[in-house]
Protein backbone atom coordinates (compact mmCIF):
# COMPACT_ATOMS: atom_id res chain seq x y z
CA UNK A 1 0.00 0.00 0.00
CA UNK A 2 1.33 3.53 -0.89
CA UNK A 3 1.93 5.36 2.50
CA UNK A 4 2.31 9.06 1.89
CA UNK A 5 3.78 9.43 5.41
CA UNK A 6 6.64 7.01 4.37
CA UNK A 7 7.00 8.79 0.79
CA UNK A 8 7.31 12.00 3.00
CA UNK A 9 10.37 10.61 5.33
CA UNK A 10 12.18 8.82 2.77
CA UNK A 11 12.60 12.15 0.72
CA UNK A 12 13.05 13.68 4.11
CA UNK A 13 16.44 11.59 4.90
CA UNK A 14 17.24 12.04 0.87
CA UNK A 15 17.41 15.60 1.22
CA UNK A 16 19.18 15.73 5.25
CA UNK A 17 21.99 12.98 3.49
CA UNK A 18 22.63 14.63 0.37
CA UNK A 19 22.79 18.46 2.08
CA UNK A 20 25.20 16.56 4.95
CA UNK A 21 27.11 15.31 2.12
CA UNK A 22 27.21 18.95 -0.22
CA UNK A 23 28.31 21.08 3.44
CA UNK A 24 31.20 18.28 4.01
CA UNK A 25 32.41 18.91 0.35
CA UNK A 26 32.21 22.80 1.02
CA UNK A 27 34.27 22.47 4.14
CA UNK A 28 36.58 20.78 2.27
CA UNK A 29 36.93 22.87 0.00
CA UNK A 30 37.39 25.95 2.99
CA UNK A 31 40.22 24.22 4.24
CA UNK A 32 41.52 24.32 0.80
CA UNK A 33 41.11 27.66 0.23
CA UNK A 34 42.21 28.92 3.78
CA UNK A 35 45.55 26.68 3.12
CA UNK A 36 46.09 28.86 -0.44
CA UNK A 37 45.76 32.12 1.32
CA UNK A 38 47.98 31.29 4.10
CA UNK A 39 50.55 30.05 1.28
CA UNK A 40 50.26 33.70 -0.47
CA UNK A 41 49.94 35.52 2.48
CA UNK A 42 51.98 35.42 5.76
CA UNK A 43 50.41 36.63 8.65
CA UNK A 44 50.08 36.04 12.53
CA UNK A 45 46.51 34.38 12.63
CA UNK A 46 47.06 31.73 9.98
CA UNK A 47 47.66 29.11 12.36
CA UNK A 48 44.48 29.69 13.96
CA UNK A 49 42.85 30.12 10.60
CA UNK A 50 43.97 26.95 9.70
CA UNK A 51 43.24 25.58 12.82
CA UNK A 52 39.26 26.76 12.38
CA UNK A 53 39.16 25.81 9.21
CA UNK A 54 39.59 21.88 10.05
CA UNK A 55 37.77 22.68 12.94
CA UNK A 56 34.84 23.04 11.13
CA UNK A 57 35.65 20.33 8.81
CA UNK A 58 36.15 17.87 12.37
CA UNK A 59 32.05 19.24 12.92
CA UNK A 60 31.04 18.87 9.11
CA UNK A 61 32.26 15.07 9.19
CA UNK A 62 30.66 14.53 12.75
CA UNK A 63 27.30 15.98 10.74
CA UNK A 64 27.37 13.98 8.02
CA UNK A 65 28.49 10.80 10.24
CA UNK A 66 24.90 11.62 12.12
CA UNK A 67 23.10 12.09 9.19
CA UNK A 68 24.06 8.91 7.54
CA UNK A 69 23.10 7.10 11.23
CA UNK A 70 20.35 8.49 12.66
CA UNK A 71 18.42 8.92 9.47
CA UNK B 1 100.26 25.39 20.15
CA UNK B 2 97.29 26.28 22.31
CA UNK B 3 94.65 28.64 20.60
CA UNK B 4 92.60 31.28 22.85
CA UNK B 5 88.92 30.95 23.31
CA UNK B 6 88.38 34.46 21.98
CA UNK B 7 89.96 34.67 18.34
CA UNK B 8 89.26 37.87 18.46
CA UNK B 9 91.86 39.13 21.04
CA UNK B 10 94.33 37.34 19.09
CA UNK B 11 93.66 38.08 15.98
CA UNK B 12 90.81 40.70 15.48
CA UNK B 13 89.21 40.43 11.90
CA UNK B 14 85.57 42.23 12.78
CA UNK B 15 86.52 45.29 10.61
CA UNK B 16 87.19 43.26 7.73
CA UNK B 17 84.88 40.83 8.17
CA UNK B 18 82.27 43.31 8.70
CA UNK B 19 83.47 45.26 5.21
CA UNK B 20 83.06 42.35 3.31
CA UNK B 21 79.48 41.67 4.78
CA UNK B 22 78.86 45.32 3.77
CA UNK B 23 80.21 45.51 0.32
CA UNK B 24 78.32 42.17 -0.33
CA UNK B 25 74.58 43.60 0.80
CA UNK B 26 75.52 46.58 -1.02
CA UNK B 27 76.01 44.49 -4.19
CA UNK B 28 73.19 42.53 -3.25
CA UNK B 29 70.52 45.23 -2.71
CA UNK B 30 71.29 47.82 -5.38
CA UNK B 31 70.86 51.31 -4.17
CA UNK B 32 70.08 51.53 -0.29
CA UNK B 33 66.71 52.75 0.21
CA UNK B 34 67.66 56.86 2.06
CA UNK B 35 67.07 56.38 5.69
CA UNK B 36 65.83 59.73 6.15
CA UNK B 37 63.07 59.20 3.47
CA UNK B 38 61.86 56.33 4.94
CA UNK B 39 61.82 57.78 8.24
CA UNK B 40 59.50 60.52 6.52
CA UNK B 41 57.24 57.80 5.19
CA UNK B 42 56.99 56.28 9.30
CA UNK B 43 56.31 59.52 10.81
CA UNK B 44 52.94 59.77 8.90
CA UNK B 45 52.18 56.21 8.60
CA UNK B 46 51.85 56.39 12.80
CA UNK B 47 52.02 52.97 14.75
CA UNK B 48 50.12 49.93 14.66
CA UNK B 49 48.16 49.31 17.77
CA UNK B 50 47.66 45.90 17.40
CA UNK B 51 48.23 42.64 15.30
CA UNK B 52 44.71 42.68 13.87
CA UNK B 53 44.72 46.37 12.37
CA UNK B 54 43.37 47.33 9.60
CA UNK B 55 46.78 49.48 9.15
CA UNK B 56 49.75 47.50 9.72
CA UNK B 57 52.62 49.93 9.55
CA UNK B 58 56.38 47.93 8.89
CA UNK B 59 54.61 44.20 10.26
CA UNK B 60 56.86 42.34 11.14
CA UNK B 61 55.56 38.95 10.58
CA UNK B 62 53.16 39.72 7.76
CA UNK B 63 54.64 38.60 3.91
CA UNK B 64 53.12 37.82 0.53
CA UNK B 65 54.23 35.10 -1.74
CA UNK B 66 55.54 37.40 -4.44
CA UNK B 67 58.08 39.81 -1.85
CA UNK B 68 61.54 40.03 -3.15
CA UNK B 69 63.89 38.93 -0.21
CA UNK B 70 65.04 42.43 0.00
CA UNK B 71 61.81 44.15 -0.59
CA UNK B 72 60.28 45.98 2.55
CA UNK B 73 56.77 46.49 3.40
CA UNK B 74 56.03 50.27 4.80
CA UNK B 75 52.52 49.38 5.56
CA UNK B 76 49.91 46.53 4.91
CA UNK B 77 46.00 47.71 5.03
CA UNK B 78 42.83 45.86 4.96
CA UNK B 79 39.19 47.31 4.37
CA UNK B 80 38.41 49.16 7.82
CA UNK B 81 36.72 47.17 10.41
CA UNK B 82 33.43 49.25 10.33
CA UNK B 83 33.31 47.43 6.83
CA UNK B 84 32.58 44.09 8.96
CA UNK B 85 29.78 45.35 11.28
CA UNK B 86 27.40 44.55 8.74
CA UNK B 87 27.98 40.83 8.72
CA UNK B 88 28.93 40.69 12.20
CA UNK B 89 25.48 41.88 13.52
CA UNK B 90 23.88 39.15 11.13
CA UNK B 91 26.29 36.14 12.48
CA UNK B 92 24.87 37.24 15.72
CA UNK B 93 21.19 36.97 14.65
CA UNK B 94 21.92 33.68 13.08
CA UNK B 95 23.25 32.40 16.25
CA UNK B 96 20.73 33.50 18.38
CA UNK B 97 17.87 32.35 15.59
CA UNK B 98 17.31 28.63 16.86
CA UNK B 99 16.98 30.13 20.72
CA UNK B 100 13.95 32.34 19.04
CA UNK B 101 12.84 29.49 16.86
CA UNK B 102 12.75 26.81 20.38
CA UNK B 103 10.83 29.85 22.38
CA UNK B 104 8.26 30.25 19.95
CA UNK B 105 7.52 26.54 20.04
CA UNK B 106 7.89 26.40 16.24
CA UNK B 107 9.89 22.65 15.82
CA UNK B 108 8.91 21.23 19.28
CA UNK B 109 6.37 18.58 16.50
CA UNK B 110 9.82 17.46 14.68
CA UNK B 111 11.34 14.35 16.13
CA UNK B 112 14.51 14.70 18.70
CA UNK B 113 17.15 13.74 16.16
CA UNK B 114 15.81 16.15 13.38
CA UNK B 115 16.42 18.94 16.05
CA UNK B 116 19.46 17.73 16.85
CA UNK B 117 20.76 17.44 13.06
CA UNK B 118 19.16 20.77 12.48
CA UNK B 119 20.50 22.37 15.64
CA UNK B 120 23.90 21.30 14.58
CA UNK B 121 23.67 22.53 10.71
CA UNK B 122 22.45 25.79 11.69
CA UNK B 123 25.52 26.54 13.34
CA UNK B 124 27.49 25.21 11.68
CA UNK B 125 26.43 27.11 8.83
CA UNK B 126 26.61 30.53 11.41
CA UNK B 127 30.16 29.61 11.75
CA UNK B 128 30.75 29.10 7.99
CA UNK B 129 29.20 32.26 6.89
CA UNK B 130 31.24 34.32 9.20
CA UNK B 131 34.16 32.28 9.16
CA UNK B 132 34.23 33.30 4.90
CA UNK B 133 33.19 36.44 5.65
CA UNK B 134 36.27 37.16 8.08
CA UNK B 135 38.58 35.52 5.26
CA UNK B 136 37.46 37.93 3.26
CA UNK B 137 38.36 41.03 4.83
CA UNK B 138 41.63 39.59 6.37
CA UNK B 139 42.67 38.28 3.13
CA UNK B 140 41.87 41.50 1.10
CA UNK B 141 45.53 43.15 1.03
CA UNK B 142 46.96 46.21 -0.17
CA UNK B 143 50.82 46.42 1.10
CA UNK B 144 53.40 49.18 -0.06
CA UNK B 145 56.81 48.04 0.22
CA UNK B 146 59.93 50.44 -0.83
CA UNK B 147 59.56 49.56 -4.59
CA UNK B 148 55.75 48.95 -5.54
CA UNK B 149 52.32 49.14 -4.42
CA UNK B 150 50.08 45.38 -4.24
CA UNK B 151 47.04 44.25 -4.02
CA UNK B 152 46.06 41.11 -3.37
CA UNK B 153 42.32 39.83 -3.60
CA UNK B 154 40.72 36.87 -3.38
CA UNK B 155 37.17 37.38 -4.76
CA UNK B 156 35.55 33.68 -4.30
CA UNK B 157 36.57 30.60 -2.78
CA UNK B 158 39.56 30.11 -5.13
CA UNK B 159 40.17 32.97 -7.11
CA UNK B 160 43.39 35.32 -6.55
CA UNK B 161 43.61 38.58 -7.98
CA UNK B 162 47.56 40.01 -7.63
CA UNK B 163 48.09 43.37 -9.14
CA UNK B 164 50.55 45.60 -8.55
CA UNK B 165 52.67 48.44 -9.90
CA UNK B 166 55.97 50.55 -9.47
CA UNK B 167 56.57 53.31 -7.71
CA UNK B 168 58.40 55.09 -10.55
CA UNK B 169 55.24 53.63 -12.80
CA UNK B 170 52.60 55.76 -10.56
CA UNK B 171 51.20 59.06 -12.07
CA UNK B 172 48.44 60.52 -9.86
CA UNK B 173 46.92 59.43 -6.66
CA UNK B 174 43.95 60.79 -5.42
CA UNK B 175 41.51 59.65 -2.66
CA UNK B 176 37.33 59.78 -2.10
CA UNK B 177 35.40 59.38 1.45
CA UNK B 178 31.74 59.20 0.83
CA UNK B 179 29.38 59.60 3.14
CA UNK B 180 28.84 59.92 6.87
CA UNK B 181 29.89 56.92 7.93
CA UNK B 182 33.56 57.12 6.03
CA UNK B 183 34.35 60.73 7.24
CA UNK B 184 33.45 59.69 10.37
CA UNK B 185 35.79 56.55 10.91
CA UNK B 186 38.49 57.98 8.54
CA UNK B 187 38.29 55.66 5.66
CA UNK B 188 37.47 55.55 1.84
CA UNK B 189 39.03 54.53 -1.68
CA UNK B 190 42.79 55.81 -2.87
CA UNK B 191 42.99 55.88 -6.59
CA UNK B 192 46.44 54.94 -8.26
CA UNK B 193 46.65 55.81 -11.83
CA UNK B 194 49.87 54.35 -12.94
CA UNK B 195 51.57 54.23 -16.18
CA UNK B 196 52.04 50.36 -16.17
CA UNK B 197 49.51 48.00 -17.92
CA UNK B 198 47.13 47.81 -15.18
CA UNK B 199 46.42 51.38 -15.13
CA UNK B 200 44.58 51.43 -12.74
CA UNK B 201 45.09 50.88 -8.96
CA UNK B 202 41.90 50.96 -6.18
CA UNK B 203 42.23 50.50 -2.68
CA UNK B 204 38.67 50.34 -1.28
CA UNK B 205 37.84 51.27 1.91
CA UNK B 206 40.82 51.76 3.76
CA UNK B 207 41.33 53.21 6.92
CA UNK B 208 44.05 56.71 6.85
CA UNK B 209 43.26 57.66 2.69
CA UNK B 210 44.84 60.73 3.33
CA UNK B 211 48.25 59.43 4.69
CA UNK B 212 48.49 56.82 2.09
CA UNK B 213 48.24 59.53 -0.29
CA UNK B 214 50.61 61.97 1.14
CA UNK B 215 52.87 58.55 1.77
CA UNK B 216 52.87 57.79 -2.32
CA UNK B 217 53.07 61.17 -3.32
CA UNK B 218 56.39 61.70 -1.51
CA UNK B 219 57.63 58.14 -2.74
CA UNK B 220 56.96 59.01 -6.11
CA UNK B 221 58.84 62.02 -5.59
CA UNK B 222 61.77 60.32 -4.55
CA UNK B 223 61.71 58.64 -7.62
CA UNK B 224 61.43 60.92 -9.40
CA UNK B 225 64.65 63.23 -8.22
CA UNK B 226 66.52 59.12 -8.39
CA UNK B 227 65.40 59.16 -12.18
CA UNK B 228 66.79 63.03 -12.97
CA UNK B 229 69.75 61.73 -10.82
CA UNK B 230 70.51 58.79 -12.93
CA UNK B 231 70.27 61.27 -16.45
CA UNK B 232 72.53 63.86 -15.08
CA UNK B 233 75.01 61.15 -13.72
Amino acid sequence: MFDVGNVLMMVERVIAILGTTIYLIFAVVIVKQVTTMTHQIKDKFNGILIAFSYLHLLFSLLLALLSWTLL
Amino acid sequence: MNRSGNLDTVAPDDQITESLKTEKKITELGEPVDPELRQKVYDILGHTKHALSAFLVRPHVFSFKERDEEEEILVALRPHWMTNVGWILIAIAMTLGPTLIKSLALINGLPAKYQILGGLFWYLTTFAFAFEKFLSWYFDVYIITDERVVDIDFNNLLNKKFSEAKLSMIQDVTSRQIGMGQTMFNYGQVLIQTAAEINELRFDNIPNPDKIVKVLQLMREEEDMEAIKGRTK
